[in-house]
């Protein structure tokens, strides 16, 4: 039995009916293409999660006074919080295995660089100890830190050169207006606080969202333009090394307790990882149904197919072709609509995530924090043995839907179905 | 006696074949016994429902009888296994059908090569004798066209050619002039004609028309599922 003959056969049969043909493709493809895009979405959000918390240093702490802490094991409770203040600092610094602590302020500023005008989140802290978060930052020429000038703010790429935009925010040298609204305590009035600055320090494209939307100024700067009075929002802390971590933060624990906030990269990666299995499960049964609905109409179309050609099945029966000869017939229709489906699904869905993902927003960072504005697009990643896994099982769908009709059809008794 | 045994190109013994259905059992056949020797071309003639196209059926092995044997070259074709009554259906018998059969989305080509892929010939030669075929049968010109592009008597000389390309020992047509007028019918009728007469093939003619069954070696009447008589032309 020639099988090359009877694919041939099956084209031919499967032209016959190409609008039918090709919707039963379309469904393959839609499944298929639809498992590849949200593969490759999920695993390109995973890459640029594990990006962004490689640039971080291991062993630094987030600490800060919020109501959040991410101490793993799922703890998001909301509790009261402390005043960070300089005491605060000192504990934390005289605790074994820490190595340094940073204490900063932050808060939503208007900014105003010649008549260009952005709400930008801006932290004011020791602008040497920024090399505690990543080590291998680096700042463009012509940058320099002055951590004892009041008038000096750093900004992060993304800040001072917007994706989608063609002219930068700012420039090395240029002044900008920062303007600080808040609530009077006493009056309750809206009030404002502005002052100038001058661009000292451009930091260069870091792959940390936090990093490259961050604005900084010194903290004595910070202290007098937000009137914090010496209330810390954060502190950044360094253990000796990764393998300290643990012990520092519960040491921190141990002396506040819920009180205070903490957040290490690695208890964002882990509850990353709970959220992404959870998410990818949902997905990839998502995209299993999907597939499934696609097999069902290749069911469907050959179904339909069988009993059009129930006098064709006859005649072939009828001049001598065996079961196998039909059972293969239309066991390759469905195998051609799963091989173009699926090839066509793997394409348009990496296609698709392209598209899907490029679809900007504001994102939050990563660290504490959450800077507003547009995130450059996160692209998909594409592992080869996930595409091809999603390939063989969309093919080998195809062809267990295609097996009851084929079944059927060479089943027939040729005297019944000549009489068609 | 074994002369007259390899003189015998088909033997029917006792068939029996009983259909159950909604109205009752049904007995299309009743202890149908006859012998065709080789060259034979028989008519089998009868009225509507006198059992003549579940007979051919049956010696054609599209359908098992309820009871009877038939033998094809000496070989009780129902003792093979379905596999190997398939490649003799293929390899020893060709179908000629009243509405032609054939498949119209191929070409006419293709549709006279498909028993031939069926039997796995060599591409160049199944081509070689389907062109030859259509030649032989004055439609070659069409080889390239659809099937439903020709007309009924030229359509049929196609399922002609398609019944003849493996170059079957037996031919059976199942009222292969009825669907066409009078003069195409005489003309299909003469092809058959010649493949009894020249090329010596068995031809099993089933029709309702007394005109062309006189022309033929032998009638076989039947009857309420019973041969009535044969007459010898």
């Amino acid at each position: 039995m020639k099988i090359s003959e009877i694919f041939k056969l099956s084209l031919e049969a499967m032209r016959e009916r190409k609008a039918r043909s090709a919707l039963t493709i379309i469904m393959v493809l839609a499944g298929c293409g639809l498992m590849i895009a949200l593969n490759g979405i999920s695993a390109g959000q995973s890459e640029f999660i594990k990006k962004q918390l490689n640039t971080l240093a291991p062993n630094i702490l987030f600490v800060n006074n919020g109501q959040r802490s991410f101490r793993g094991g799922g703890d998001t409770s909301q509790t009261p919080s402390i005043v960070i203040n300089s005491i605060v600092v000192d504990r934390i610094k005289s605790l074994p295995y820490v190595s340094d602590v940073v204490p900063g302020y932050q808060a939503q500023v208007t900014l105003n660089a010649a008549g260009n005008v952005i709400t930008s989140s801006v932290i004011a802290t020791d602008p040497q100890k920024i090399y505690l978060v990543d080590p291998s930052l680096e700042l463009i020429p012509g940058s320099s830190i002055q951590p004892n000038n009041p008038s000096a703010i750093i900004f992060g790429d993304s800040v001072a050169n917007p994706p989608g935009k063609s002219t930068p925010f700012v420039t090395l040298g240029q002044t900008i207006r920062a303007t600080y609204n808040y609530v009077d305590q006493d009056s309750g009035k809206q009030q404002q606080i502005s002052k100038s600055f001058v661009v000292t320090g451009i930091i260069a494209p870091t792959g940390n969202n936090q990093l490259d939307r961050a604005v900084i100024i010194n903290t004595a700067s910070g202290d007098s333009l937000f009137n914090k009075g010496g209330k810390f929002d954060q502190m950044i802390v360094a253990a000796n090394s990764a393998d300290y971590v643990p012990a520092v933060q519960n040491e921190i624990t141990t002396l506040y307790g819920t009180n205070i906030g903490i957040t290490t990269p690695k208890a964002i990666l882990e509850a990353r990882e709970r959220f992404t299995s959870g998410n990818n499960s949902f997905i990839q049964n998502v995209a299993f149904i999907a597939l499934f609905v696609g097999a069902i109409g290749i069911v469907t179309t050959l179904y339909n197919a069988v009993n059009e050609r129930i006098a064709e099945i006859g005649t072939i029966k009828a001049i001598g072709a065996t079961r196998l000869f039909i059972l293969l017939m239309f066991l390759f229709e469905a195998l051609m609509i799963g091989l173009i489906g699926s090839t066509l699904g793997v394409m348009s869905g990496m296609v698709g995530a392209y598209a899907l993902s490029s679809i900007g927003g504001p994102r939050p960072g990563i660290g504490g924090g959450g800077a507003m504005g547009f995130q450059r697009p996160i692209a998909p990643e594409f592992i080869p043995n996930d595409i091809i896994d999603v390939w063989i099982l969309s093919v080998v769908l195809s062809v267990i839907a295609g097996l009851y009709p084929a079944w059927k059809a060479s089943g027939l008794s040729p005297v019944l179905a000549l009489k068609r | 006696m074994s002369d007259n045994k390899s003189q015998i190109a088909l033997e029917v013994n006792d068939i029996t074949k009983v259909f159950a259905t909604k109205a009752g059992i049904i007995e299309a056949l009743r202890g149908i016994s006859f012998v065709i020797n080789r060259g034979e071309f028989v008519s089998i003639v009868g009225p509507s429902g006198s059992g003549k196209s579940t007979l051919l059926n049956i010696i054609g092995a599209l359908d098992r009888p309820t009871s009877g044997k038939v033998y094809i070259d000496g070989i009780d074709i129902f003792s093979l296994r379905d596999g190997d009554i398939a490649a003799m259906r293929n390899k020893l018998i060709g179908f000629i059908f009243q509405s032609f059969n054939l498949i119209n989305r191929s070409t006419v080509q293709k549709n006279v090569e498909l028993p031939a892929i069926i039997s796995d010939m060599r591409k160049q030669e199944r081509k070689r004798r389907a062109l030859l075929l259509l030649e032989s049968l004055g439609v070659a010109d069409k080889a390239r066209l659809k099937t439903s592009s020709l007309s009924g008597g030229q359509q049929q000389r196609v399922a002609i050619a398609r019944a003849l390309i493996n170059n079957p020992t037996m031919v059976l047509a199942d009222e292969p002039t009825g669907n066409l007028d009078t003069k195409t019918g005489n003309e299909v009728f003469d092809l058959l004609r010649i493949l009894s007469n020249k090329f010596r093939r068995n031809v099993i003619f089933v029709t309702h028309n007394q005109e062309l069954a006189k022309k033929t070696d032998r009638i076989i009447y039947i009857k309420d599922g019973v041969i009535e008589r044969e007459v010898l032309n």
